[in-house]
Order: structure tokens, then sequence, then C-alpha cells
């Protein structure tokens, strides 16, 4: 008799991908605009440590973020002082590591994708009377649009994935922090393969899905329905 | 020279040093007309036609469009290249590949009302040439079609000056015919001040009114296109462009048979060339490579070349193997390259009588658009 195990896990995963997925393309759009369009002193530092998480184990990076936003780190301090926001053992917490850890994931891609856009068809949109915001919405950004889902759709992947970033950052509370991640990791120590399993599935599903349905929604070509 | 300069709508100085071997400093005024800026690779055309455009900043100078101040260094003024109401058509036309014609055609209209939006439109999009096009999406264009759309586009806004950095260098010649056409159309229609970036002596002649050769940053020279370019020939372009020579005529008429085509050089002798498919009155320009003519002594029998013309040789120049000798023919001024012991043979010498022989088929007309 197969058991239908709690989706719990599974829909805070949703939740927290979602979340952190948000948080990237915030983040990201006006990183990803900064490295293709300005230069500055330290850019290549700069683009160096925002890809970084791609490269650090997750735990490090975990590491890394507990020290910057534990409860004592100055980070923390101050968000709980000013927002009154304790990410540690918080699902927040699962949203800060996983987003850190996608990060990458859509800042090069975007990147590429700003850099492959003529700056002179910015110039030609100007010359035609359009202020910066609107060659932004009109010309830029539908021109980039093809490469910005491709890297929040893999963004969206990795963070739905995230194990070491997540558990050193929010812990591995059951109902609280326990993306499904962690859960199939706490179900295959406690010998309950079926719920792995059914997990896994639920997992592996849900990320194949949302790659399937942006590559099916993009257009082929620049602006082509 | 400036006594012909009309009430200038355009009105510029701008001095910018692009590398240590190029500084543009230059003056540029244009009135209702099409001003062609002239000049080899590497004089710094496109780079003062994007200063006035305000797509670079100039180090110094003005740039004062229909009265109004789009920049000035000592006053520290510099109008966002949104407010400054400049049309520019490129050599690669940059069109917007994620809209289709209209909608490229449109951009430059938001703001207008719906009505007005439509009326004006359909307006460029007559004078361009495009009525048919404006459903199509940008990839399924020619070459010549992306230009006079990038042409409407241009226009649409009204814009006060209109600049095109070599719009038809990438275009077959019956592409770059429509387009020069159009361009002279719109001129007309819209009364906006055309300025014409090009290195092609048959474009500058058969577009421009008025003509600023530019070397390496600066005008050299300034005038009717055909008179500076008899005029002022360097070896800098020469060598670039081939030694050509480029003629404004008129077509006086044809022979048997729409056989060939009888042309009054302006200010100069008459000429038979093939065919031309132009009324009797047209205007053309006229290109003849000077490596293409002969030279002879006297006149010479039973040659098949349609053309004899006497003139005077005025100046012999050697340079190593080669020689180079004016030929003057009534106001007209040929460059006729020769091998360098050509003029001794021939016993030239300024001053004496020179026949030139032009094959009628070596000399290559362009219709004068309008």
């Amino acid at each position: 008799m197969i058991e239908i195990p709690d989706v719990g896990p599974l829909w805070l995963s949703l939740k927290v991908a979602t979340a952190a997925t948000c948080v990237v393309a915030l983040a990201g759009l006006p990183a990803s605009l900064l490295l293709a369009r300005r230069s500055f002193p330290g850019k290549g530092l700069a683009a160096g440590v925002l890809v970084s998480p791609l490269v650090l184990p997750p735990t490090v990076l975990g590491y890394l973020l507990l020290r910057a936003f534990g409860r004592r780190a100055w980070l923390g301090a101050w968000l709980e002082s000013q927002l009154g926001l304790v990410v540690v053992f918080h699902w927040s917490g699962a949203v800060l590591a996983s987003a850190v850890a996608a990060f990458p994931l859509f800042l090069l891609p975007a990147r590429g994708a700003f850099e492959a856009v003529d700056p002179r068809l910015e110039d030609a949109a100007r010359l035609l009377g359009r202020g910066e915001a609107s060659v932004f919405l009109t010309v830029t950004l539908p021109l980039a649009w093809r490469g910005l889902a491709a890297g929040l759709a893999l963004a969206f992947a990795r963070a739905l994935g995230d194990f070491g970033a997540t558990m050193m950052v929010a812990g591995d509370i059951p109902g609280l922090t326990q993306t499904a991640s962690l859960a199939i990791y706490d179900a295959v120590q406690a010998g309950d393969s079926s719920r792995a399993a059914w997990l896994s599935l639920g997992i592996a599903s849900i990320a194949v899905a949302a790659l399937t349905f942006v590559q099916r929604t993009l257009p082929t070509r620049a602006g082509r329905p | 020279m400036n006594d012909t300069v009309p009430p200038s709508i355009l009105d510029a100085h701008v001095v910018h040093r692009v590398h240590p071997g190029l500084t543009i400093d230059a003056t540029i005024r244009l009135g209702d007309e099409i001003g062609v800026l002239f000049g080899a690779s590497g004089a710094g055309k496109s780079t003062l036609l994007r200063l006035l455009a305000g797509l670079a900043r100039p180090d110094a100078g003005r740039v004062i469009l229909a009265g109004a101040s789009l920049f000035d260094a000592d006053l520290g003024v510099d109008v966002p290249l949104r407010r400054r109401r400049v049309g520019m058509i490129f050599q690669d036309d940059l069109l917007f590949p994620h809209l289709d014609v209209a909608g490229n055609v449109a951009f430059g209209l938001r703001g207008a009302s719906r009505a007005e939006r439509d009326g004006r439109l359909e307006e460029v999009a007559a004078s361009c040439g495009i009525t048919g096009l404006m459903d199509r999406r940008i990839e399924t264009l020619s070459g010549g079609e992306r230009q006079r759309v990038g042409l409407a586009r241009a226009l649409a806004p009204r814009p006060m000056l209109l600049l095109c950095d070599e719009p038809v260098s990438a275009l077959d010649l019956p592409g770059r015919r429509t387009l020069l056409d159009r361009l002279r159309g719109v001129q007309r229609a819209e009364r906006v001040p055309i300025l014409y970036v090009t290195h092609s002596p048959a474009e500058a002649v058969t577009l421009g009114t008025r003509l600023f050769l530019l070397e390496t940053g600066r005008v050299v020279a300034e005038g009717a296109p055909a008179e500076i370019l008899a005029d002022e020939r360097r070896a800098e372009f020469r060598h670039l462009e081939g030694v050509r020579n480029v003629f404004s005529a008129r077509v006086a008429g044809h022979g048997e048979g729409r056989e060939w085509t009888r042309l009054d050089l302006d200010g100069g002798p008459a000429l038979t060339v093939a065919y031309v498919d132009e009324p009797p009155g047209a205007r053309v320009g006229v290109e003849v490579d000077g490596d293409d003519v002969l030279l002879a002594a006297g006149p010479v029998q039973g040659l098949s070349a349609r053309n004899q013309i006497e003139g005077r040789a005025e100046a012999i120049a050697v340079h190593g193997r080669e020689a180079e000798v004016v030929v003057r023919t009534g106001e007209l001024r040929w460059l006729v390259g020769t091998l360098a012991s050509t003029p001794d043979v021939l016993a030239l010498a300024p001053g004496r009588p020179v026949w030139m022989i032009i094959k009628a088929r070596s000399v290559r007309v362009e219709r004068t658009p309008g």
C-alpha cells in the first residue's frame, strides 16, 4: 500500500524558490545591466564576487551568510533592530540562502543578454524622442528578454534544489524551514525511502515543468509570438 | 566662397579630439537643402555627424538648430538626445528587430493622438515608398526596403535636421538610386535640411546642392559638389577613390534605335554615351574614370571610340611610373592617368592642345533624382 506523503516540504520549497527568484530578479536586473553597460573601477572584482556562489561549496556559502546575517553579526543585528527580521532558522533565511546560491545563474545570462543588445539601437530610440525609462522598457528589455527569462528559469530551478546553504542558514526544522531537499535527506536518513522517492519525484517534476514552461512560452526569435 | 550661403537652419562649429592623429574642427552651416559631407575614410565624416547629432560630445564649440542651442561648450548647454529633434539614418539601418515596420515608423510618434499618428504614418509611408510594407516583419525586408523604413522612422516625428551616415553603401545600384530619389523628394516635401555623409563622388554630385570636403577633420572646401570635386581634387582622396572625373550634364538627345545618348556637360563639351533612359533635358551625373581616357596628340581616324574631345593640357604631374595630366575643356578640368613617359611621347606641355578619346561605354551615367 503506497502512502501519500505530506506535501508540506514541497509547498515550502515552491514558496521559497519563488520568493528567491523574485529577490534574484530585483537585485540581478540592475547588477547585470551595470556590468553589461558601465565600466567602473573594480568591475572585475565585483563581477567575481557576484558570481562566486557558483564556485563556492554551498556549506561555505552558508557559513559566510551565517557570519553576516547571524543575530550577533552586524547585518543580522541591523535587520533585527530595523525591521524586526531574524533570518536564521526562519524560512526567510532559506529564501536568502537559495537566492544567493541562485544569483549567478541569473546574472551570467542576463549580463550576456544585455551585452547583446546593440547600444546604437538605444541611441536610435533616444533620437526618436524617448527617455531612459522608455528606452529600457521598449527596446532594451524586449531585446534582452530571452536571456533574462532563461536566467530566471535557471535561478528558480537552482533555488528549488538548494540544500547546503539553506541547511546552514535556516536549519532543518520540519514545518518551518524544512524544504523538500532537506526533507529528502531526512527521509533517507530515517530509512523512509518511499517518502524520499515521492519528494524527489515532486521536486524534479516542478523543476522540469518550470524549464519546459519557459522554453515553450519563449519566442523562438526576439519578438516573434 | 561664402557669398552663396543660404539662411542657415543648422549653424554648427564643433571641435573634438578623436585621437592624437585626428582632431575634428569643422564649421557646418546648412539651409533648406541637402548638404554632402564628403571625404576619404578616416577623414572624420561619421564622427562629425555623431557630434552634430549629440551621440558624441564635442570638446568645444556649439550646435544651433533652427535658432535653438543644442550644444554650447561655453554656456554648458547640452540638450539630451530625446529633445534635439534630430533624425538620423545609419549605414546598417538600426531598425528595431522586435517591432514590425509600422511599429518602427511609429516609434517616434508616441504622445501624438491616434488620428494624428495614423495620418502621419500614412504620409511618411507614402513619401518613402513603404505603404505596402507596414505589416511586414523587419527580417523579411530587403536592404533597400530597410533603409526606406529607417528614413520613414526618422522623418515621422518631423525632425528639424536629418543626418544620413552612408545609408546606401550596403545597397545595390537600384536600391541606391531609389533611396537617393526618396531623399531628394522628402527634402523638398518636408523642407528638412539633410546632411549626407558619403565618399562616393557620384552620390555627392547627384544628391547634394552643397558639399563640404572634409580632410583630417577639417572642412577644406565648401560649395557646389561638381565644382569642388572638379577643382579641389587632391592626391589624398584621388588615390583612395581612383581618378574619377565627375560632372553634371543634361540629356541633349538620343541616337537612332536607342543605341546612344548625347549629353551636354555643364560648362563643357558634348559627350556620347551608351543609351540612357531619360528624356531630353533631364539632368544626370556623369563619371569618367581617368584611367579610361586615352590621350592623343591630334585627331585620330578610324577609331571605335565615339568621343574625341579637344582640350588643352593644363598641368602634368609625374609620380614614379605614373603621370596625371590635367586637361581643360571649356570650364571643366579632367584628370587623366597615364604612364610616366606618355607626356614626353606626345610632346605634351602646359598650354599645348591634346585630344581626349573616350569610349561611350566607359562613361558612367547616374540619373539625378527629381
